[in-house]
C-alpha cells in the first residue's frame, strides 16, 4: 500500500524537476527549480497562490464563526435537536459537482431563483454573482460555507458535549454569567477541538475543486483560479506536467506546514485545557 | 448547560433552529422540485415557485443517458474501493493499533496525511502510471486510486476505534484456548463494528462523490454518474430539469445512507478523527 502512495508521489517531485511537456516529450529536459521559481514570477501563478489563500482563510474563519454559533444552538440533548443536526448535516453528503452546479442555476440572472431578483433588484453585478470578477471568489466562499458550516458544527459539537459539566456547573455556581463562563471556561477547554476543526476544514479548502470546476471553471478573469484548477489545467489542458507537479508540491508542503502547525497547537491547547481540570 | 433554561429561550432556540435548517435546505429543495417542472416554469422570466409537475424530465434522464450503466459504473467503483479499503484498512488498523512501538502512532498519522494529498500532485503520475499498465479507462484505475485514499482513512479510523479497545478482551479470549486471529474475529472485530460502519459509511461516500479521479481516469463507457452530471451540461438539449431529475440519482442514494445509518456518520466524523 505504501509503494501504491508513494510511487506517484515520489514520480511527482522527479516531474517537477523537469520540463516536461506531453506534447512534445522529446523536450524532456532537466530545468533544476525553474518551475517552482515560475510559480513566483509568473503572473497567472501568483495570481493562482493568491486566489487560493483568500479562499481558504475567508472560507474557513466563516465557517468556524457560523458553524460555533450554530454548535451553541444545538447544545441540548433532545430528540428535536438530534433530527435538525441529522438533516443539517445533508448539504454535507450532497456531491460537490451537484452543489456547484445548483447553485449556479440559482445565482444565474436569467432564470435562477436568486440570481434573477438580485439581479433585477441591483444587488448584483449585471452578470450575476457568479459572472463578475469582484463577486465570484466571495460568492464561491458563500457557497462552500453552505455545504460544510454543518460540519463544522458537527465536530464543535462533539467538543462541547465532552467538555466536563461539573466544572461548568461549578462556575455557575460562583455566579459567573453566561458571558463569562463561555469566554473563561468553555473555550479554553473547547480549543484542542477548534484546532481540529480548523485543520480539517483548512486542509479541505485549501484543495477546493469540484465546486469551483463546477461553477466558474477558474474564470472570470481568473478571479477563482485556485491551486487546484490551476494546476489541473496546466497539467491535464496543457500537458505541462513539469509545472503542475511543481504546483502540486507546493501545495504538499503548505499543507504539510499547516498541519504540523495545527497538531502542534492541538497538543499545546490539549495541554492547557487539562491543566484547567 | 443548564436545562431548567427559562421557556423564552427555549422557543427563540428552537424556531432559529427550524430557519437555519430550512435555509439550509432549500437549494436541495428547489433542486428536487425543479426535476418536476416542465421546462417552461424553469426558465420562466420571472421565475415562479408555483410550477405544473411533470415526469418529462424523467424521460429525457433515460433518453439521454444511459442511466442504468452509470449506475452501474458509481456502484462497481463505489463497492469495488469500499472493499478493498476495508479489506486493507481494518487489519492495518489493528496492527498499528496493537503494537508496542512508538512509531506505529506516526505511521497512523501519516496514513491520516496521505488523505490530505492534493489530487492534483497524484492524478498526472497516476494516469500515467494507467496508461502504461493498460488499465485507463477502465473502473480498476479509478477502484485502485480511490482504495488507496480510502484505505489510509480507514487505517487511521480503525487505529482510534481499536485503541480504546481495552486489549484485556483479547488477552482474556487468549487465555480460554483462543488463537491471536481467532481473538481478532470474534472478539476485537464485533466489539468496533461501529467503527468499521462509520467508516464504511464515509468511504461511500468519499467514492460515489469522487469527480477528479473519475474524470480523468474513465473512458465514455465507464463513467460514473458525478462526472456525467457536469459532461453532460451545455450539450444540446440538456437543461436544468434533465439535470435535477439526474441529480436525483446521484445524490438520493447518499443522503438516504447517511439518514438511516446517521448515528454512525455522526459517531465516525467526530470519532475518527478525535
Amino acid at each position: 500500500m505504501l509503494a501504491i502512495a508513494g510511487w506517484p508521489l515520489a514520480q511527482g517531485v522527479a516531474f517537477s524537476l523537469y520540463d516536461y511537456s506531453l506534447l512534445r516529450p522529446e523536450r524532456k529536459a532537466f530545468v533544476g527549480f525553474q518551475n517552482y521559481v515560475a510559480l513566483w514570477t509568473d503572473d497567472a501563478a501568483r495570481n493562482s497562490l493568491v486566489v487560493t489563500f483568500v479562499f481558504t482563510v475567508a472560507a474557513v474563519a466563516l465557517q468556524f464563526v457560523l458553524g460555533l454559533g450554530l454548535a451553541l444552538l444545538l447544545w441540548r440533548d433532545s430528540l428535536f435537536h438530534r433530527i435538525c443536526l441529522a438533516v443539517l448535516l445533508i448539504p454535507v453528503t450532497v456531491t460537490p459537482v451537484v452543489v456547484g452546479l445548483v447553485f449556479r442555476a440559482l445565482l444565474a440572472p436569467d432564470f435562477g431563483m436568486i440570481g434573477y431578483f438580485a439581479a433585477r433588484w441591483g444587488f448584483s453585478p449585471p452578470r450575476g454573482y457568479l459572472g463578475d470578477p469582484n463577486t465570484a471568489l466571495a460568492t464561491l466562499v458563500a457557497i462552500d460555507t453552505w455545504q460544510w458550516v454543518p460540519f463544522m458544527a458537527l465536530i464543535l459539537l462533539a467538543g462541547l458535549k465532552s467538555l466536563p459539566t461539573d466544572v461548568l456547573e461549578a462556575a455557575e455556581a460562583d455566579g459567573a454569567t453566561a458571558s463569562q463562563r463561555f469566554r473563561l471556561v468553555v473555550l479554553p477547554m473547547l480549543l484542542p477541538a477548534v484546532f481540529l476543526a480548523l485543520v480539517i476544514r483548512t486542509m479541505d479548502a485549501f484543495r477546493v475543486f469540484d465546486i469551483v470546476f463546477a461553477t466558474t471553471h477558474g474564470g472570470p478573469a481568473g478571479a477563482t483560479d485556485v491551486l487546484m484548477i490551476y494546476g489541473v489545467k496546466q497539467g491535464l489542458e496543457f500537458f505541462n506536467i513539469g509545472f503542475a507537479s511543481a504546483i502540486a508540491n507546493t501545495m504538499i508542503v503548505c499543507i504539510a506546514l499547516l498541519s504540523v502547525a495545527f497538531v502542534f497547537l492541538i497538543r499545546r491547547a490539549d495541554r492547557r485545557a487539562n491543566e484547567l481540570l | 448547560m443548564s436545562r431548567r433554561a427559562p421557556l423564552r429561550v427555549a422557543v427563540i432556540e428552537r424556531s432559529a433552529l427550524v430557519l437555519i435548517v430550512a435555509f439550509f435546505m432549500a437549494p436541495l429543495g428547489w433542486l428536487i422540485t425543479t426535476a418536476y417542472k416542465p421546462a417552461r416554469d424553469i426558465f420562466s422570466f420571472p421565475p415562479t415557485l408555483a410550477f405544473a409537475p411533470t415526469l418529462n424530465n424523467f424521460r429525457g434522464v433515460f433518453h439521454y443517458f444511459d442511466l442504468p450503466h452509470l449506475i452501474q459504473s458509481s456502484l462497481i467503483i463505489t463497492v469495488g474501493s469500499v472493499l478493498l479499503s476495508l479489506l486493507l484498512g481494518v487489519p492495518a488498523g489493528y496492527a498499528l493499533a496493537r503494537s508496542r512501538t512508538r512509531r506505529a502512532v506516526a505511521l497512523a498519522y501519516f496514513f491520516l496525511a496521505v488523505r490530505t494529498v492534493p489530487p492534483v500532485a497524484t492524478l498526472i503520475p497516476f494516469y500515467l502510471m494507467m496508461r502504461d499498465v493498460g488499465l485507463l479507462g477502465t473502473w480498476w484505475a479509478v477502484i485502485l486510486i480511490n482504495t488507496m485514499l480510502n484505505s489510509a482513512f480507514v487505517v487511521w479510523m480503525m487505529f482510534a476505534y481499536f485503541r480504546s479497545l481495552p486489549k484485556e478482551m483479547e488477552e482474556a479470549a487468549l487465555t480460554d484456548g483462543c488463537t491471536l486471529t481467532g481473538a481478532f474475529f470474534r472478539v476485537s472485530l464485533p466489539l468496533v463494528k461501529p467503527g468499521i460502519v462509520a467508516s464504511a459509511l464515509l468511504c461511500v461516500m468519499f467514492s460515489w462523490n469522487d469527480f477528479i479521479y473519475s474524470a480523468f481516469l474513465t473512458r465514455a463507457e465507464t463513467k460514473p454518474i458525478s462526472v456525467a452530471l457536469l459532461a453532460a451540461y451545455g450539450t444540446k438539449d440538456i437543461n436544468w430539469g434533465t439535470l435535477g431529475a439526474l441529480a436525483h440519482f446521484s445524490t438520493i442514494p447518499i443522503v438516504v445512507i447517511a439518514l438511516l445509518l446517521n448515528r454512525y456518520f455522526v459517531q465516525g466524523l467526530t470519532r475518527g478523527i478525535s
